[in-house]
């Protein structure tokens, strides 16, 4: 199906393997995975309890280092990469959201956002600008300065998401975003992810939940740390 | 021109050889304490005798009231003292079979105007009267006095002092840092470098060991006031108890600022290695 101008690969990972190292012997939380994740691609992965997703996700967004196999981030080699690397490949490329949240509690929703850009070095009013525009994109403008204490678990995910594209990623990670969610607000969160996903950046998700799988154009199926199922609809 | 004051201790009495002249009715000094316990007032006539019963009394006219000179190996005994000139001491406390002018003195102390200069003087009189000995106050404690002594069982109390704060310093902060563990997680997940991390957290540290280091002097300061207003209330001298110098301040900063620097860096240490990942697998 793919041609010449099919979108460009973000994520190449080949034979990629993540064990630990136990005292009853190593753990393989992810074995042999080839994977390639392209330019505005909407991923999901599912899978019973402790089949890799998370150690998988980590490898892909290179807050860990796999064993062994290879991992080309943007056509450049990353698995290879210092933990220094990594950080800053992690803060200027890629976006992530979490289960549960992890705002920093004593920033405001404003300042939460600033903080990646402020990092990566971008100028302060520029950073203040996006960020007003990225809460407003996430539907909390009025919220800007109020701080995680004073919003609701959907309100800081939503905050979360304005965050993790404070920097332009092009690819967005996200671990069970609608976790520690009810229904109602988990669809609101995922309705928003779509948006983001619409709007031009790659994601992948990680989920239990059959409803925010189904929103994926593409399904990857974890078992013992394997893919076993690949479905793009 | 060396202007000296010759002090003789001599049977808990005091004198001062004065170099203005004597008057009819000899006078003397009454220290301070004695004066307000007696009611003693300057001109008031008084009698003094060697004798406990009073025999062989001598009257004396008060000519001012002084305060003792601090002396730290006499703590705890109130001063009741007075100073006479020197040939009316020799004629109270003469005895019969001693001739004018062959009495014995074994110490006397000089103060010198510059006291830099003791060494020097003391050397000089060596020199020039071989018959006695000359030395410096200090040269006269010696090695192994009291006052030595106690200087280096300050010395291990505050070795052993920083020690354990270090010990307990370390404890809090672990727990401080681990109450953040959460954080730096967070901030390592979104792509800050350990290294960032770290000198954000020494500077903090920096901040803190620096506003601890502040207030631990100002706390020094107001407690070698009120220790020392207590003693000197408590003992009735102006002897000094508690100093807080520039140097003691400059090593407790010296001290305190790095070790609170390298206690936050310890125990941030740890955590920075392994929180990101540890805190995404939660
Ligand atoms: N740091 C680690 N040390 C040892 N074993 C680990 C470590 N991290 C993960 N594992 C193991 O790797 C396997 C996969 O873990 P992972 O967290 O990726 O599972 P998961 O699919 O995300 O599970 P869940 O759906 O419960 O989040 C598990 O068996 C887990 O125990
Ligand atoms: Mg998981």
């Amino acid at each position: 199906m793919r041609g010449n101008d099919a979108p460009e690969t973000i994520v190449e990972a080949k034979d990629l393997t993540r064990s630990f190292a136990m005292p009853a012997g190593p753990v393989f939380a992810v074995r042999d995975v080839t994977l390639s994740i392209r330019a505005g691609e909407h991923t999901a992965i599912t899978g019973p309890s402790g089949c890799g997703k998370s150690t998988l996700l980590h490898l892909l967004g290179c807050v860990d280092a796999p064993s062994s196999g290879t991992l080309m981030f943007e056509g450049k080699e990353a698995s290879t990469l210092s933990d220094r690397e990594r950080s800053l490949l992690r803060l200027r490329h890629i976006g992530f959201v979490f289960q549960r949240f992890f705002l920093l509690p004593m920033l405001t929703a404003a300042e939460n956002v600033e903080l990646p850009q402020a990092e990566a070095g971008v100028p302060r009013d520029e950073r203040r600008r996006r960020s007003l525009e990225l809460l407003d994109y996430v539907g909390l403008a009025s919220r800007a300065d109020h701080r995680p204490s004073q919003l609701s678990g959907g309100e800081m995910q939503r905050v979360a998401i304005a965050r993790a594209l404070s920097n332009r990623p092009r690819l967005l990670l996200a671990d069970e975003p609608t976790g520690e969610l009810d229904q109602a607000t988990g669809e609101h969160v995922a309705a928003l992810l779509d948006r983001v996903n619409a709007d031009g950046t790659a994601m992948v998700i990680v989920t239990h939940d059959p409803a925010l799988a189904v929103r994926a154009r593409r399904v990857l199926t974890m078992r013992d740390g394997r893919i076993t199922e690949d479905v793009s609809r | 021109m060396k202007h000296l004051i010759f002090v003789i201790a001599l049977a808990g009495a005091f004198c001062g050889v004065w170099l203005h002249a004597q008057e009819s009715t000899p006078t003397i000094l009454v220290s301070r304490q004695l004066a307000a316990q007696e009611g003693l007032n300057v001109g008031d006539a008084v009698e003094l005798a060697t004798d406990e019963r009073g025999g062989k009394s001598v009257a004396f006219r008060i000519a001012g009231i002084y305060e003792p000179t601090p002396d730290p190996m006499r703590l705890g005994a109130v001063p009741r003292e007075v100073r006479l000139h020197l040939p009316d001491l020799l004629a109270l406390t003469r005895d019969e079979s001693t001739p004018e002018g062959t009495e014995h003195v074994e110490a006397i102390n000089v103060a010198l105007a510059n006291p830099e200069d003791a060494s020097a003087f003391a050397a000089e009189l060596n020199a020039k009267m071989p018959g006695i000995l000359a030395r410096t106050t200090s040269g006269a404690a010696g090695s192994g006095t009291t006052f030595v002594v106690l200087e280096r069982f300050h010395l291990a109390i505050a070795a052993v002092t920083i020690l354990a704060s270090t010990v307990f310093l370390l404890a809090l902060t672990i727990m401080l840092v681990d109450e953040r563990r959460e954080a730096v997680g967070m901030l390592r997940l979104i792509g800050l470098p350990a290294r960032r991390i770290l000198v954000q957290v020494l500077l903090e540290g920096l901040l803190i060991a620096s506003c601890g280091a502040v207030f631990g002097l100002v706390l020094a300061r107001g407690s070698e006031y009120l220790i020392n207003a207590f003693f000197q209330w408590r003992y009735d001298t102006a002897l000094v108890f508690v100093r807080v110098t520039p140097s003691v301040a400059a090593v407790c900063v010296a001290i305190a600022v790095p070790l609170g620097a390298v206690a936050t860096v310890a125990a941030s240490w740890a955590l920075l290695r392994r929180s990101g990942l540890r805190l995404a697998r939660r």
